[in-house]
């Protein structure tokens, strides 16, 4: 017999009975409860039915939802062990931001320490490269760089040019090789089995509306980290100078930025810093 | 009542449609947007909405206000939306009478709320919060319900009158969502429609829905049946021309598809409303001269 009506204790009721992962009948069992209690039945079904009903639409609109947010990890675990891993995950990690859009959020840490993973430890380096390309499909945007707008740029201003990212960008570090393996299954074969453990850094970024990702190298990877924090271009010329000549490192730089402009991955408000300390502010393209 | 002009005959905007309206223009009246698939900052929705409010009136229809929750109001949410509003400037904004939240967890669904005298003064006062937090008053709309609480003490359109009044908000009235829950729950849809306040109705929902057993549900996925039709028929000659839009959210067709949808909308709207009844949404002032000082 349920003993209190209050609005609260019938919304925690009703919560409990719609997420529990042992299904309605097996959670008011746990509860010493009727449907009843709370639902009235009728000829057409009875009150127990009525809150699978909530019960069904609540897991499998999530199902649907991680399901288009991790396609590739759905490749390769096949549709039971994904719908068992997400009843798992939202058992252990329910949704908590209004949006939709986040409620896989969590997967690739929840992954780490789950049966899934024992034999396929790489499973949780492909969910994150797949939660960073939904996160990056709509973050905040900004005008790219352009050929253009660096052909404007005084040969001598270069040293002091700061090389913004666009915050649509991440720099995702796995343990295995998993970009292969993406690569593989959307262009349609049998999802891979297992992934060659190699640490990498995988750039993942938008260009215009559409997601990219590609591995960069270790010194790549360090020089969007400084470039983010507001390196100079001479800066990032030092850098590498600390393993390659004068000359090489300029050459290099100027690579990185060629790739970096043609993928669209550096912001247009270019700060041009000068050597007069005094107008440190420079200018903005 | 100010706040809500009647706008025509709208469909709601999907992804699947995104490209044909911004580059086509089609001839829809306005489009109704779920407003949780644009609080993100960036990337192509938010290119998309701008792209669309420039060419048609918008409105932002919400899913996650929880309005029944007793759950604390999501402030960060409610800025999100008032931040969106502030870019979008739509003609109004909506959400549902339910609860989706409790234990500061999301159900990402549209939970029924007991029809009871806490619940009512419950609501009532969250939706006041909303509507000073906004700005303006909004629209609370009925939903497809599968169950009724033990409870509940009066029906459904008896709760959604006294809401209405104490919250000071209007109604958006979802057609197919009244023929669903009439059905499953048995009671008669037509008395349901005379038992709400014309003169707080500022829209009007369309939908398709399938069966499922012993119940309809609410899934979107089908065209507007015959009977709901017949129902919209019967709001039309009740409310007069309000705004009315055609939801479609899985197996959804081409837009041309959706479109003479709401062109059969309108046609049984010219219709009726030539015949004679019409009461036009008119409370006797606006939600900000109600609330000023």
């Amino acid at each position: 017999m349920l003993a209190e009506r209050s609005l609260g204790a019938v919304e925690g009721l009703f919560y409990r009975l719609v997420t529990a992962p042992q299904g309605v009948a097996g959670a008011l069992s746990g509860l010493g409860l009727t449907a009843d209690d709370l639902v009235v039945s009728d000829a057409r079904l009875d009150a127990a039915g009525r809150l699978e009903v909530y019960a069904n639409m609540y897991f499998f609109r999530l199902l649907d939802v991680l399901r288009g947010d991790y396609p590739k990890t759905l490749a390769v675990l096949g549709d039971a062990a994904f719908h068992n891993l997400v009843t798992d995950y939202l058992a252990a990690h329910p949704p908590a931001n209004p949006s939709i859009r986040f409620a896989g959020d969590g997967l690739p840490a929840f992954l780490t320490g789950h049966p899934l993973c024992g034999q396929r430890a790489w499973l949780v380096d492909l969910a994150l490269l797949e939660w960073a390309r939904v996160d990056l499909f709509d973050a905040v945007d900004a005008v790219p760089l352009c050929l253009d707008d660096l052909g404007q740029v005084p040969p001598e201003d270069f040293v002091s040019l700061r090389l913004q990212p666009i915050p649509a960008h991440r720099v995702v570090q796995v343990c295995f090789d998993v970009a292969p393996l993406w690569q593989a299954i959307e262009e349609g074969a049998a999802p891979p089995q297992d992934a060659v453990p190699r640490e990498a850094a995988l750039l993942v970024w938008r260009k215009g509306v559409t997601v990219w990702h590609r591995a960069v190298s270790v010194e790549e990877a360090e020089l969007l980290a400084l470039a983010a924090r507001g390196a100079t271009f001479g800066e990032l010329c030092e850098r590498l100078g600390a393993s390659l000549t004068v000359e090489e490192a300029a050459r290099s730089a100027f690579a990185h930025l060629a790739r970096w402009t043609s993928d669209e991955l550096l912001t247009r408000a270019l700060a041009l810093t000068t050597s007069d300390p005094t107008e440190r502010n420079g200018t903005v393209l | 009542m100010h706040g809500f002009p009647n706008l025509g005959h709208g469909i709601g905007l999907r992804t699947v449609h995104y490209r044909e309206v911004v580059a086509d223009r089609p001839a829809v009246d306005w489009f109704e947007v779920i407003t949780e698939n644009f609080t993100m900052p960036g990337g192509n929705p938010r290119r998309v909405l701008r792209a669309v409010r420039e060419r048609y009136p918008v409105v932002l229809h919400g899913v996650s206000l929880s309005l029944g929750s007793v759950d604390p109001l999501n402030e960060a949410y409610l800025s999100d939306v008032a931040e969106l509003a502030a870019e979008t400037e739509p003609a109004w904004i909506s959400d549902h009478l339910c609860f989706s939240s409790f234990g500061g967890h999301t159900g990402h669904d549209l939970w029924p709320l007991p029809y009871t005298e806490e619940a009512l003064a419950h609501v009532s006062a969250r939706i006041v919060r909303v509507q000073e937090r906004l700005g303006r008053r909004i629209l609370v709309e009925n939903v497809s319900s599968y169950l009724r609480y033990a409870h509940s003490t009066v029906t459904e359109w008896e709760f959604l009158t006294a809401l209405c009044h104490r919250a000071d908000c209007g109604l958006l009235l979802d057609v197919n969502n009244v023929y669903v829950s009439a059905k499953n729950h048995g009671f008669d849809a037509r008395t349901f429609l005379q038992g709400v306040p014309a003169d707080r109705v500022g829209q009007i929902h369309l939908a398709g829905h399938s069966a499922d057993g012993p119940l309809l549900l609410d899934t979107h996925d089908h065209p507007v049946c015959d009977d709901v039709w017949e129902l919209y028929r019967d709001a039309v000659a009740r409310f007069g021309p309000v705004s009315t839009l055609v939801e479609w959210d899985a197996q959804i067709p081409p837009l041309g598809r959706v479109i003479e949808e709401t062109q059969r909308a309108a046609a049984i709207e010219a219709e009726v409303t030539a015949s004679g009844t019409a009461v036009a949404f008119a409370p006797s002032q606006s939600w900000e001269a109600s609330h000023a000082g």
